[in-house]
């Protein structure tokens, strides 16, 4: 079992991930684009302070300089708001960090509905951006345990990694005793029959909480949690997929180019295989709003979620 | 002061008042952005009640572009003042499936783009006022962005186009309240000094206090007088400027939480203001 028994919840994760981080690396920078009170970066900042650097409002000069930073033989990590660090600043990441073989780490906060202003404060395609950038690796981390492991991981990778970070009251639901975070590896949190479900990210959630009702309906399903987007153990998700009847695909991301489109690519390059149905944000603009006010107008809620699993395998 | 112009400025106060006071009643109900709507009043009162003019439909002919969206709320006060958007539908300001985005989308009345992701506003204010002008229109472009978009390199871009460009019919409006999203601008990353900085990309500049009615009419008609150039008013303000006791409470609130304000002591202060303006007025 990688669950942990009773879930708690930490109410600024990224604080204490981060200044662990910096107190064991002390090569490590911790960047802001004036965001460090958004991105819960307050104990790196008072008693490490030369370990943080805040550009000001700044997102393009915030990876550019990050990257120059790397050149001279530190780690960045360059913190901003997902749709900030993506969008905004996209170029930069490609032609500063893409191209560089130096440790590059890009954290990109609140993204898709994860945040409450639509459009643009909603970053759906950030993981279809960068999974776009060759050598890339990218992560999207479900929970307090995972977002820590894979940010402990990504010092040590070489280039650019693009890591989803989680803001605010967040739930530790995976075991950090039992869960090891291995760059590519995928995680199977229910195991059954039928229809297999894939999630990513802040949805893993959504997928653990619709489960929970599967099971009480007594649907059989299989829960596969996939943290690493890219590069991903194709095998693993192949040999997932050809086991189930059908594939549900859930992430907090449009539902092209991110998990859904990557579970499809590798299944239709082998043939035959299982339906695969993709949720997620479809292509219009999600609302605003609280975040489970978002995820009832999207289907994505729970209850909703559980339906739509049900219903394809009718 | 001619009795004309005392008059004028009479009212803009008295306009400034209401907006401050639909700036609390708006904030009050889910959180906001209510020190800057607070601190806008008089920029936001000289703009929409003086110097825009009209159309023929109650609308504005001349255009407005709002860059960095969480201004909106001044925008807001002042638009429920002017009659085209109701106290009741702006109240619904960050309830969830309002139409009254906290940063607007395009096409919201009263809102030329989308904003919310900071500094694409005078670049696109210096599109329209070129092509306003490849048009032959006599439409003044208005574009207010604040201190912290400053920091961002796409509105020095745009600054080198209008200077280069010659955009006299420009104005730049920046809220220069030394505050960004998480403390003192000066201190994260330093924009002064910001009007000598625009008149070296070719604008015409100056710094005035932006709680000054007076200053603000003054130079708006400056930026009428100047030709050959754009124009930018560098309005120096602080949050909550108009509402002491918040001012006092909340000095570095970007943001305010519906419990974080003694909003009634906040009413109560614009309200006796209102009444003091409106009696003075009839006297
Ligand atoms: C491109 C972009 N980067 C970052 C943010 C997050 N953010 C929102 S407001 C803000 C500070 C902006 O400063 P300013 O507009 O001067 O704030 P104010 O004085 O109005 O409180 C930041 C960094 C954003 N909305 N857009
Ligand atoms: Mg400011």
């Amino acid at each position: 079992m990688l669950l942990t028994g009773e879930r708690s919840l930490d109410s600024a994760p990224f604080d204490e991930i981060s200044f662990d981080l910096c107190s064991h690396r002390r090569d490590v920078i911790i960047m802001s684009a004036d965001l460090s009170k958004y991105t819960q970066i307050v104990r790196v900042k008072e008693e490490l302070p030369d370990q943080h650097l805040d550009v000001g409002m700044a997102e393009q000069n915030l990876i550019s300089v990050a990257a120059g930073i790397s050149k001279a033989g530190f780690v960045p990590v360059a913190t901003t708001f997902a749709c900030y660090a993506t969008r905004r600043a996209y170029d930069q990441m490609i032609i500063c960090m893409g191209t560089s073989p130096r440790t590059n780490i890009v954290i990109g906060f609140m993204p898709g509905i994860a945040n409450p202003a639509r459009i643009h404060h909603q970053a759906a395609e950030d993981l279809g951006m960068v999974r776009a950038i060759p050598n890339a690796t990218v992560i999207d981390p479900m929970d307090v345990t995972d977002f820590k492991q894979a940010l402990d991981a990504a010092v040590d990778i070489p280039g650019l990694t693009y890591i989803r970070g989680h803001r605010g009251a967040t739930p530790r639901i995976l075991d950090p005793d039992r869960f090891h975070f291995e760059l590519g590896k995928t995680y199977q949190l229910r195991q059954g029959s039928g229809v297999g479900i894939i999630t990513t990210g802040l949805a893993s959630q959504w997928g653990l909480e619709s489960s929970d009702l599967l099971e009480q309906r007594g649907t059989s399903h299989s829960l596969l949690h996939v943290p690493t987007i890219k590069p991903v153990n194709e095998d693993e998700i192949a040999e997932f997929c050809f086991a189930h009847e059908q594939i549900v695909t859930i992430e907090n991301h449009q539902i092209v180019t991110g998990l859904g489109s990557l579970v499809s690519e590798i299944v239709s390059s082998i043939g035959g295989g299982p339906r695969i149905t993709r949720l997620g944000l479809p292509n219009s603009w999600a609302p605003g709003g609280t975040l489970g006010y978002i995820r009832g107008q999207l289907g994505l809620d729970a209850d909703s979620l559980a339906k739509t699993i049900e219903g394809v395998l009718q | 002061m001619s009795k004309n112009r005392e008059n004028r400025v009479q009212f803009l106060e008295l306009i400034a008042a209401k907006i401050r006071r639909n700036v609390l009643d708006i904030c009050m109900q889910r959180g906001g952005y209510a020190g800057q709507g607070v601190a806008l009043a008089e920029i936001a009162a000289c703009l929409y009640f003086d110097e825009l003019r009209p159309d023929e439909n109650q609308w504005f002919y001349d255009r407005f572009v709002m860059s960095n969206g969480h201004d909106a709320i001044m925008s807001y006060g002042a638009l429920a003042v002017h009659g085209s958007y109701s106290i009741e539908e702006l109240r619904t300001y960050n309830a969830d499936g309002t139409k009254i985005d906290q940063s607007p989308i395009e096409g919201q009345l009263g809102f030329e783009i989308t904003a919310g992701s900071l500094g694409q506003g005078p670049s696109q204010a210096a599109g329209i006022a070129y092509g306003e002008r490849l048009k032959a229109s006599d439409k003044r472009i208005y574009c207010l962005f604040s201190d912290g978009e400053i920091q961002e390199g796409n509105v020095w871009e745009a600054a080198m186009f209008a200077g280069h460009q010659k955009l006299s019919n420009l104005v730049y409006i920046i809220d220069n309240n030394n505050l960004g999203a998480t403390g003192s601008t000066q201190e994260i990353l330093g924009v002064e000094p910001v009007p000598e900085k625009f008149e070296a990309f070719g604008f015409a500049a100056r710094r005035i206090n932006g709680n000054s009615v007076e200053e603000v009419l003054e130079a708006f008609e400056e930026a009428k007088q100047t030709s050959n150039k754009p124009y930018a008013m560098v309005c120096d303000t602080r949050l909550f400027e108009g509402i002491s006791c918040l001012q006092s409470a909340l000095p570095t609130a970007h943001y305010v939480a519906v419990d974080d304000a003694d909003w009634q002591a906040g009413l109560d202060e614009i309200n006796q203001r209102i009444s003091d303006l409106t009696a003075q007025a009839c006297n």
